[in-house]
């Protein structure tokens, strides 16, 4: 729809792509278009509100400017017409008036030439009397309009008395001083804050609109007062306080920051004017007013008295002089000037020192042992690795540049003149300032990021985070020094750095705009030479950006593109050097660990706990309003995550940069370069081909330009891979890890971590290296056998067996990967089992195996992990064995399980004589079951049941096809029929985990729980909230489903719910046993539910890992959340008349015992997998077979996409 | 119309069938030669033709109305039209949903032969004893013309079907571009989705793809007044868009005849819970015409510059145009090309300042001609127009 609205967009396109005028200074055109734009209307383009509003006044000044000089003759004409001469009227001007005369004129007889006289007279004296109300009008209009151009200082008070003491204390200025009024002012305070705003902060926020309103005010005001337009932002708060309607979007945070900016200066004329506003508009002034109060008083060296009675008021107030110093965010010198004036007043103060704050336990019965104390044995500290956590502290200091310049591996086919050129630009641009490679020192952002520091922030991405650096820390991993071990958060909170307040995102409308202005500046800005062959200066400049359209089905979507030459500009110069955010690049030391929400990670480069789309704000402000004792689980266990160091496996990463640079091998996941992409068939066609001929040359066509693109996303994926892994080839890195809402842990650098595919795996391994021991050569040779993919099957004992037996390929592929037999390369997961052989030859060729010390990550896969959670929740015990929850000799495989208990009911059918059941003989597989199976956990449909059938019947060569439809249908029927019969529980389970949710949707909140763990959860779905932003180079729309405002989306809560839940169970039970690997000394990482440890640890993780599965469900998991859900949806205030269908449903947990007594059920399984020890005849955990692994990389694919939150979908329109 | 109608609803019995249109009230405002022509129809349904046992040719379970000749003077004025500037009087006629036959009997009684592919499995029954009568005159397919040649390469099977096989079964020979057109197409385009088809038929067009690649295949077709404004909009008018364009470059456009909205039927599904709000929306097209126009492919459509290899760019270039309507020929030339704007413009001897939607047909083809045979490796700033997909 809102495509219609491009015409109006691309009009103004030329304009807006080659201004007119000469480029003014931007910032000051933007701030003042900014200001007319608020003050007329929030959301009017500003640029244009702000032409017509002049055009407006210079169009009003030439009309009345005309009329006075309209009037100016017809007073000619009066007088003329006074002449004894009244036929003869001058046209111009009067036109009344000379209707009358002449009516006057013929009515009458000329004997009354008295009344004649005196009726002009009158006429004159009326024609006198509007000339000048006019006159006086043009000159108020004028001064108004001279004032209009004037920032604005004086506040519009609405109350009278308030501006009437105003307006005397102006005029007595010199007699009675500006302090006495502040302190009055401050007595007079009224002692309640808006009740209104109260309520509203109580319901969840003001609403969204008013709420987005108030921020982008607030956020233009800071950005006002940081780029040195004080009196701007004082003008628009005073005229934004001056009416009535737009004083809504005043809060007490903005004349806060524009008090705080005249404090700054020392101006107090105006602080107090903003207080005037303040207690005008019914605020109490709160701990920041009085802080940027007395810190003007401290700047203006204000004597004794003043500050007394501010301090007294303050007292009055309920407000802790203490508080000014630990809970406002002041800079060293802000904190000097106000102590400085509060010194005046008790030169006896002195600051209080941080609070040692209580430290606060976590009460969760789950994770008593792991804050009990005891003997523990932590991971040893990472100084034992390199050296001095200083030093590797000064290096991540790299994110002040706020960018990392990364070597690129793209093949360098520089030619002698693109290199010397490229070497003279260099030494150019090195003359210009020395901007070029700057190091932290002349970073034009570090002296940026010093002058901010300490103020409150405009929040938003990019800025500098902390307030001010700290000092660097001392070794934040517990060294063995320290008395008491403790948990790295533990540790850094007895150091006591100050908490910053966190910044505040910026609304998704401001940012959307901000973005768009900025790129609508680089498609006016960015200019090229028109001919790059011709000498520089003598030809024109072209644009390199274009804005065109492209166009699908019925939608236009708008795209940037670079002009053709620039993109061959940029291929020919081949730029051999990636830049990267900060954030984007491993740490190169140990993260901070995470002890708040905002808190952790990247030194700098802000992070969040929970990642999230774009614009969702419901999760940060659950987790603020949870007590922080309850995340501690979570936080302890990211930053455990977080502290696992690593390092490239630099042989691979040889091999696979030597294949990258040659023609790669699609085949082995190394992408092919572009030259390698197919070429449409050259030439025209003849005049004379057919019309076949052309359709088909068109498809070609089509196709090789759809393989070139996705051949290039997949090389720069590599590549950005590839250059980082080679930048980081000689150091120790970390990577720090945050969660999804639902408690899934990712590691926060996107390019280059453990979570990619075979190759990005097989590039990692643990910087800290531990002896293999007696079973760690053959934990790495079964690993390797699960790698291959061949004996998914087979006890372990038989793995170990193959393993023995195809020895001689092992090492032949460790010695000649690429000129040998090649063995590596057919296997499931070819790199990692490249890296693995490697491993083994090396321990094998060690004089004492077991002493060799292995680097190498040994992984343990979930088998279908899901389904484990649900049977273990719904007791079914049928379904435990198939999912190896159950003790067994060999691992049992649930797909193979549904596949015969399906092909049971078809036989049934069969007999019967259904059709479709009859055609199916022979057919039913593991294989045309297994995706749906899988997925079934994560809440496929029917419908995409059938489709996923379907695909597989399809791939079936001899299946007739003509019964794909009919069959799919038939066969997605019976698989639930099947998993109904197998997992009754889990089938109940979800079905009620359904129906709460869709109950909860109805009665319009979103659906939230909190896991075993304690962190809180809500889902993000709501209806999609449209936001578009017309004017400028095309209106842009864009939906987003996370607006706490709109109502939930009933069917994405419904059916996210089930899934979202089971996968905090997961990420439950993956942060338990993380812990308590890390308490027992363990490596530790995990990709969702496949756990990697040193070859050494593996018996102790699985055993770990089962313990905490038991542990885990030993809770009564399901009831806890019945009774959670029961309290936030069913009572309280807001749900004063909850459904009693909702209550009903909430209250019927499913029951679980069909099988045995829970405790009894699981602890059959735990224990006796545990008891067996690490013997390797059997399978060593019956309980949890994580010696299985199937396919975790394809359902670990198919759980990131179904599950992780999607991307707002961003459509420009 | 009514009173037939009346008479055919009571014959069908109960709820078998909806048929909407003008209902009683608008009796008196139908013209009197219509009435007549109307109560002719009536002799059509006489229970003779076993209507009244089973209403064989009444549609069923179709939610989307369709519009039928249903009278017969309307039909022979179209089969004079069309016969009257046919040399060859046996030309072969390809009928889209005749549904009755009303038309298709008076074509076979000119002589002609005719291809008649009826969507409507309901009608097929009673169209095939139509062609027990004719031998040889009259094919029967149950095809929907209108969906042939799924471009989402969806399931095929009837009524939707691919030209190829079609074709290969009547036994028809595909010819040159430069002969003659090889069949004639008549139709009504379906009411709802008008818009959809005519771009279906223009990319089909454009690449001589489905009908098309069997030669300069001729249609005439029934249109709304409203579309068929469209079709043939020039710059003075503001419902000039890429459509008309494009149709006005391809194809020969000649309005053949008139026909108020009411002198058609239109079938409904049964008593459908949306019968009022169709009877809505037919009451705001009865108020207008329908036309018959002739879309005849040009001979001269295809030039070196042009061609089915590369007409999409030639669509996209269009849309774009369009889609910045109010912008100048210099701006559209500057974001549509890198070649140098000044060099197009003299070459194709326009003016930078004027209004790109003042460009007539041909000078848009003749732009993209001249950009076109310009040697640049890169002639276009978009690049991504074989993505564009239509339907």
């Amino acid at each position: 729809m809102s495509a219609l609205r491009w015409g109006r967009g691309a009009s103004g396109l030329r304009r807006a792509l080659w201004p007119a005028g000469p480029p003014g200074p931007l910032a000051e055109e933007g701030a003042l278009s900014g200001v007319w734009g608020r003050r007329r209307s929030l959301s009017a383009s500003p640029c244009e509100q702000d032409r017509r509003k002049d055009w407006g006044h210079a169009e009003l000044l030439e009309v009345l400017e005309a009329r006075l000089r309209q009037l100016q003759a017809a007073r000619v004409s009066e007088v003329t017409v006074r002449r004894p001469r009244p036929a003869r009227l001058p046209d111009a001007g009067g036109f009344q008036p000379r209707r009358k005369a002449q009516k006057g004129g013929e009515g009458t007889a000329p004997g009354l030439g008295g009344h004649w006289a005196q009726k002009l007279d009158q006429e004159k004296w009326a024609m006198q009397r509007r000339k000048q109300r006019l006159q006086a009008k043009l000159q108020v209009r004028a001064q108004q309009l001279a004032c209009e151009h004037r920032l604005r200082m004086v506040p519009q008070l609405l109350s009278a008395p308030l501006a009437e003491r105003l307006l005397r204390w102006e005029q007595e200025t010199p007699r009675s001083p500006w302090e006495e009024q502040l302190a009055r002012l401050l007595r007079e305070a009224p002692r309640r804050l808006s009740c209104e705003a109260e309520r509203a902060h109580e319901a969840g926020g003001a609403p969204a609109r008013l709420e987005t309103q108030q921020q982008r005010l607030l956020a233009f005001l800071e950005c006002c007062l940081l780029s040195g337009h004080l009196p701007l932002a004082h003008h628009v708060l005073v005229t934004c306080h001056g009416k009535w309607r737009q004083r809504r979007v005043l809060t007490l945070a903005a004349y806060n920051t524009v008090m705080l900016g005249w404090a700054r200066k020392g101006s107090f004329k105006e602080l107090v004017y903003v207080f005037f506003m303040v207690k005008d508009a019914g605020l109490t002034p709160d701990l920041l007013s009085y802080a940027a109060a007395l810190q003007c008083m401290g700047r203006l060296d204000q004597d004794a008295r003043t500050v007394q009675r501010c301090l007294d008021q303050m007292a009055q107030d309920g407000l802790r002089l203490q508080d000014l110093f630990s809970s406002v965010p002041l800079c060293q010198e802000e904190q000097a000037a106000l102590l400085q004036a509060v010194h005046k007043a008790q030169p006896t103060f002195s600051p209080p020192l941080q609070p040692q704050p209580e430290p606060q336990v976590n009460t969760s019965p789950l994770l008593r042992e792991i804050y009990a104390k005891g003997p523990v044995s932590y991971l040893p500290s990472c100084t034992c690795l390199c050296g001095s956590c200083r030093l590797l502290f000064q290096q991540q200091l790299q994110e002040m540049a706020t960018t990392v310049t990364v070597e690129s591996r793209r093949r360098s086919c520089l030619t002698k003149e693109v290199l010397a050129r490229c070497e003279q630009l260099s030494a150019e641009s090195q003359l210009l300032g020395g901007r070029a490679g700057c190091g932290p020192g002349s970073s034009p952002w570090v002296a940026h990021r010093q002058e901010r520091r300490g103020g409150p922030r405009p929040g938003g991405g990019g800025g500098g985070r902390r307030a001010g650096l700290r000092p660097p820390a001392p070794d934040p991993l517990p060294c063995p020094q320290v008395a008491v071990p403790c948990l790295p958060r533990q540790y850094w909170e007895t150091l006591g750095a100050p908490e910053v307040p966190h910044e505040q995102p910026w609304p998704l409308p401001v940012l959307v705009q901000l973005g768009k202005r900025l790129a609508e500046m680089l498609v006016e800005v960015v200019r090229m030479p028109g001919s790059l062959a011709a000498p520089q200066g003598s030809c024109s400049l072209i644009p390199v950006l274009y804005h065109v359209y492209s166009f699908r089905s019925f939608r236009q979507i708008g795209i940037l593109k670079p002009h053709p030459a620039f993109t061959q500009l940029l291929a020919t110069a081949a730029e051999h050097t990636l830049t990267f955010e900060a954030a984007e690049v491993p740490m190169l030391c140990p993260p901070l660990p995470w002890t708040s929400p905002h808190t952790g990670a990247f030194l700098l480069s802000p992070t969040k706990l929970v990642r999230s789309v774009e614009g969702t704000t419901q999760h940060q402000r659950l987790l603020d309003s949870c007590p922080p004792a309850e995340l501690h689980g979570a936080l302890d266990a990211l930053t455990q995550l977080g502290n696992c160091a690593w390092r490239v496996n630099g042989r691979v990463l040889d091999l696979v940069l030597e294949l990258f640079a040659a023609k790669g091998c699609p085949r082995l996941g190394v992408p092919a370069p572009p030259s390698e992409a197919p070429r449409p068939p050259e030439g025209r066609l003849p005049p004379d081909a057919s019309p076949a001929q052309k359709a088909e040359l068109r498809r070609e066509l089509a196709r090789c330009l759809k393989v070139a693109r996705e051949m290039h996303s997949l090389r720069s994926d590599a590549l950005y891979r590839l250059s980082l892994a080679q930048h980081l080839r000689h150091c120790v890195f970390w990577l720090p890890h945050n969660m999804d809402f639902r408690g899934r842990t990712y590691p926060c650098p996107p390019h280059f971590n453990h979570l990619g595919s075979d190759l990005a795996r097989a590039l990692l391994e643990f910087a800290q290296g531990r002896p293999l021991g007696p079973r760690g050569l053959d934990w790495l040779k079964i690993h390797l056998v699960n790698l291959t993919g061949l004996k998914k099957r087979e006890p372990l004992q038989a793995r170990l067996v193959f393993a023995d037996e195809v020895m001689e390929d092992v090492l032949d592929s460790a010695d000649r990967p690429m000129t040998g037999r090649k063995w590596w390369m057919e296997v499931e997961e070819p790199w990692q089992a490249l890296a693995c052989c490697m491993e083994i030859a090396r321990a094998v060729r060690a004089p004492d195996p077991a002493a060799y010390i292995s680097h190498f990550p040994v992984h343990q896969d979930g088998s279908c992990n899901g389904l484990q959670h649900y049977a273990a929740l719904g007791r079914d015990s049928i379904g435990a064995a198939s999912v190896n929850l159950l003790p067994s000799d060999v691992p049992q495989d649930v797909y193979s399980g549904v596949a015969a208990q399906v092909e049971v009911f078809r036989r049934q059918d069969a007999k019967r004589g259904v059709r479709v059941a009859q055609v199916l003989e022979g057919f039913i597989s593991r294989k045309v079951v297994k995706q749906t199976v899988m997925t079934v956990v994560y809440g496929v449909t029917r419908y995409g049941g059938r489709l996923q059938i379907e695909r597989r019947l399809r791939e079936l060569s001899d299946f007739p096809q003509e019964f794909v439809w009919e069959a799919s249908h038939y066969l997605v029927r019976q698989v639930f029929n099947s998993l109904q019969e197998m997992f009754s529980g889990t089938r109940a389970i979800q079905h009620w985990l359904t129906e709460s949710a869709r109950l909860i949707a109805h009665s319009g909140s979103a659906v939230e729980w909190v896991t075993p763990l304690g962190i809180p959860i809500i889902q993000p779905y709501h209806r999609d909230s449209k936001v578009m932003i017309s004017g400028g180079i095309q209106s842009l729309t864009f939906s987003h489903s996370g607006d706490t405002s709109q109502r939930p989306n009933t069917l994405k809560q419904k059916n996210g719910f089930p899934p979202n839940f089971i996968h905090s169970l997961d990420s439950s039970h993956m942060m338990l046993t993380a812990l308590h690997c890390y308490r027992k000394g363990l490596t530790f990482v995990s990709v969702h539910d496949c756990f990697w440890t040193h070859a050494a640890d593996v018996e102790v993780m699985n055993q770990v890992c089962r313990e905490q599965f038991v542990r885990l469900h030993s809770q009564p998991i399901l009831h806890n959340l019945s009774r959670f859900l029961m309290k936030r949806f069913c009572s309280g205030a807001r749900f004063s008349a909850p459904s009693p269908s909702l209550q009903d449903t909430l209250r019927s947990v499913p029951k679980t015992g069909r099988a045995r007594h829970p405790a009894r059920f699981l602890r059959a399984g735990g224990a006796g997998g545990v008891a067996q020890g690490p013997a390797a005849r059997s399978p060593p955990g019956p309980l949890l077979h994580r010696g299985l692994r199937p396919e975790a990389g394809e359902a670990l694919h198919l759980l990131l996409q179904l599950t992780l939150p999607r991307r707002p979908p961003c459509t420009i329109v | 119309m009514s009173v037939p109608r009346l008479m055919l609803s009571s014959l069908a019995g109960a709820g078998r069938f909806c048929v909407l249109g003008s209902g009683a009230a608008r009796w008196k405002s139908v013209r009197a030669w219509n009435r007549r022509g109307l109560s002719d129809l009536h002799p059509q349904l006489s229970p003779s033709q076993g209507f009244r046992d089973s209403p064989s040719w009444m549609p069923k379970n179709r939610s989307e109305p369709r519009s039928y000749i249903t009278n017969p003077k309307l039909a022979t004025t179209l089969v004079q039209i069309l016969q009257k500037e046919n040399r060859n009087r046996h030309q072969l006629f390809l009928e889209c949903n005749p549904g009755p036959g009303i038309l298709t009997q008076a074509l076979l009684e000119s002589q002609a032969k005719v291809i008649a592919l009826e969507c409507n499995r309901t009608f097929l029954p009673h169209l095939q004893s139509l062609q027990t009568k004719v031998t040889r005159k009259l094919e029967v397919v149950h095809c929907d013309f209108f969906k042939l040649d799924p471009r989402n390469s969806g399931i095929v099977k009837p009524p939707i079907m691919l030209s190829e096989t079609l074709f290969q079964n009547l036994g028809i020979e595909a010819l040159p571009w430069s002969e003659d057109n090889p069949l004639r197409v008549v139709g009504i385009f379906p009411a709802k989705n008008e818009k959809k088809i005519l771009w279906k038929l223009l990319y089909d067009l454009y690449s001589s793809t489905s009908i098309y690649s069997y030669g300069r295949v001729q249609l005439n077709m029934f249109i709304a007044e409203k579309e068929y404004e469209k079709l043939v909009a020039d710059p003075q008018n503001n419902l000039y868009q890429p459509l008309s364009v494009l149709w006005q470059v391809a194809c020969e456009i000649k309005l053949l005849h008139v026909e108020p909205w009411s002198s058609f039927s239109v079938y409904n599904q049964v008593g459908g819970p949306k019968k009022s709000k169709n009877k809505e929306s037919l009451e705001q097209i009865n108020k207008q015409n329908m036309c018959f126009i002739q879309l005849t492919p040009l001979q001269n459509l295809f030039t070196e510059n042009l061609t089915s290899v590369n007409y999409d760019i030639f669509f996209h270039m269009l849309k774009q145009c369009f889609m910045k309507r109010h912008a100048t020929l210099m701006d559209h030339l500057q974001s549509l090309s890198p070649v140098n704007a000044v060099a197009i413009l003299k070459e194709i001897e326009k003016d930078g300042d004027m209004k790109i939607t003042d460009l007539y047909p041909e000078d848009f083809k003749l732009l993209f001609e001249t950009i076109e045979s310009f040697r640049e490796s890169c002639r276009w700033l978009f690049d991504d127009s074989l993505e564009d997909i239509i339907l």
